[in-house]
């Protein structure tokens, strides 16, 4: 009977993890657009980008060698989450459009910076800052695993 | 053969599937009703020789499962997180944790915006800690702005109300923190803070006078002073380390400035060095003795607890592979008001209890698809003047995270 309970607890959330929620066809991130490019901010701002959605924390980044300006989209959450600076050089990976046929943005996927990785969405290209939006890391996560 | 199964598989005996049940069950019941946007699960298993931080180091094998979903609604947005933690050799101080709050975020401009969150917490643990069972309700407002495009100005208040089982502990505290940075060319980031707080303890220290003497561990039992360092002894009897010789409603104030020295160099390497030191401005510990232990949080060890000095440095390299590989050292210096050192013997020495503690640890972090992959190891030596807070500890941690998104791509 237990096992029979579990089997069924693993079926149904199996199906809840597979439910196709309904999704947007607007500003979808594209796997297949990706590129890498390493700069140095230039300006930051937050913009709206999405509707209903709170403005994204976007960052100026000109191109190492090429001197090209791209807006990086970061998320909203990140705002409180890292502290970047004009003048501060990284590496954004992450999905490339352009808007008025010039502007050029990225809708960053991995941010390299001071040694470290920020994973902002995961390699299909869905958001990962649930545990954001928090002005201090890890608040929204609880006390989680006692680091010393 | 047993001691293989404590090393990988201490969470999975037949009592702890139980619990596991339930936090699946649990689960799956917000996934259903709340149907989130994002749901993370996190395990971790941790080592340590030294489990209740103490002169008669006890090792134990510690399992951690959790997870966290969110739901985004515009600006909006709520979220949940639920723990439960294991302990193999004293699975009495399993406990289960739970969060559930919402956050806004509000932009004031294109350089500012404002932050504000509330959250509600339940720990619930096992019978010999059950009386550090509580609930909290933690409201924090934060506040960012660009002074410039190289400067930043960060605040943040935090209300908290912790109410225990054992009404003695409960309290509010406020913090606020206030810190400015400003980015220099040469790729150097300076940052100056300041923190203030103050914690009010709800309940008279003489409703809690202390009916029998704190219980001495020999030195064959390993066990923490006046309790079993993480349950047992003295709190099987109404007894609390709480101090008689003080009354009721009184609070402790605490105010510290510190500082941050961050080098970047390139994109793969960062260098940071801190140093803080706190003062308290008023009030003292109202306990008899302040421990802390291992995962387990103690509401006699925290922040309002101490004064002194802290200094760190962490270095951080983005390894080949995009490994993400940080060394860090710190050093604290902590003396405990109205805590007085004791012997082993559990004679007074005189001395206000002071701690010293050098602490080295290695840490690498692994991003894939959706899993992400951490090991930990720390070394701590705590030197007091307290012998049996005279001690040394190895601490190992090994984990996964998995996330799933279930929203909208974008």
């Amino acid at each position: 009977m237990r096992k029979r309970t579990y089997i069924f607890s693993l079926w149904f959330l199996g199906v809840i993890a597979g439910l196709p929620f309904a999704q947007t066809p607007q500003h979808f991130y594209n796997i297949d657009s990706e590129r890498q490019v390493e700069g140095t901010i230039q300006e930051i701002v937050m913009e709206p980008r999405y509707k209903d959605s709170a403005p994204f924390l976007v960052l100026i980044l000109e191109e190492k060698g090429t001197h090209l300006v791209y807006n990086v989209e970061v998320s909203p959450a990140w705002f409180f989450e890292q502290d970047f600076h004009k003048g501060e050089g990284l590496t954004v990976i992450g999905s490339f459009y352009t808007t008025d046929g010039k502007k050029m943005n990225i809708i960053a996927r991995e941010v390299r910076f001071k040694g470290e990785t920020l994973v902002l969405r995961d390699k299909h290209g869905f958001p990962n800052w649930q545990g954001g939006q928090t002005g201090e890391k890890g608040r929204r996560r609880g006390k989680g695993i006692k680091k010393f | 053969m047993r001691e293989k199964r404590t090393l990988l598989f201490s969470l999975f005996n037949g009592e702890t599937m139980k619990k596991i049940g339930g936090v699946i069950l649990l689960l799956m019941l917000s996934v259903g009703v709340l149907r989130p946007d994002t749901l993370s699960l996190s395990l971790f298993q941790n080592i340590t020789d030294n489990l209740f931080q103490n002169t008669y180091p006890e090792p134990d094998h510690l399992s951690n499962m959790s997870f966290s979903i969110d739901k985004n609604f515009s600006r909006l947005s709520l979220f949940a997180f639920g723990e439960y933690s294991y302990l193999f050799e004293n699975s009495d101080i399993a406990y289960y944790s739970q969060d559930l709050g919402l956050d806004y975020l509000q932009p004031l401009n294109e350089k500012s915006a404002l932050y504000f969150s509330l959250l509600g917490r339940g720990y619930f643990y096992k019978s010999d800690y059950s009386d550090y069972n509580y609930i909290s309700v933690n409201g924090y407002i934060a506040l960012k702005s660009y002074l410039s495009q190289t400067s930043i100005l960060k605040s943040n208040y935090t209300l908290e109300y912790k109410s225990y089982r054992t009404s003695i502990f409960d309290y509010i505290s406020h913090s606020l923190f206030v810190s400015a940075d400003k980015y220099f060319p040469t790729k150097t980031t300076l940052k100056a803070e300041m923190n203030w707080g103050y914690k009010y303890f709800l309940q008279p220290y003489q409703t809690a006078i202390t009916e029998a003497p704190v219980e001495m561990p020999s030195p064959q039992e390993g066990k923490g002073r006046g309790k079993h360092a993480g349950m047992g002894n003295v709190y099987d009897t109404p007894d609390v380390p709480v101090s008689t010789q003080q009354e009721g409603g009184e609070g402790i104030q605490v105010f510290s400035a510190g500082f941050l020295l961050a080098q970047g160099i390139g994109n793969k390497i960062g260098i940071n060095l801190t140093g803080m030191k706190q003062w308290v401005l008023s009030g003292e510990n109202p306990f008899d003795f302040v421990e802390e232990f291992y995962m387990v949080e103690n509401p006699s060890y925290d922040r309002f607890s101490w004064s002194g000095i802290q200094i760190g440095s962490q270095v951080s390299f983005l390894m080949p592979w995009n490994v993400e590989m940080k060394v860090d050292f710190k050093y604290t210096d902590k003396e405990f008001p109205g805590i007085e050192s004791l012997s082993l013997d559990g004679e007074p020495l005189g001395l206000t209890r002071n701690d010293q503690r050098s602490q080295l640890g290695v840490s690498v972090k692994k991003n894939f698809a959706r899993i992400t992959l951490f090991l930990s190891y720390s070394y701590v030596d705590n030197r007091s003047n307290d012998p049996f807070y005279d001690w040394e500890g190895n601490y190992l941690t090994v984990g996964l995270t998995w996330d799933h998104f279930y929203g909208e791509g974008k």
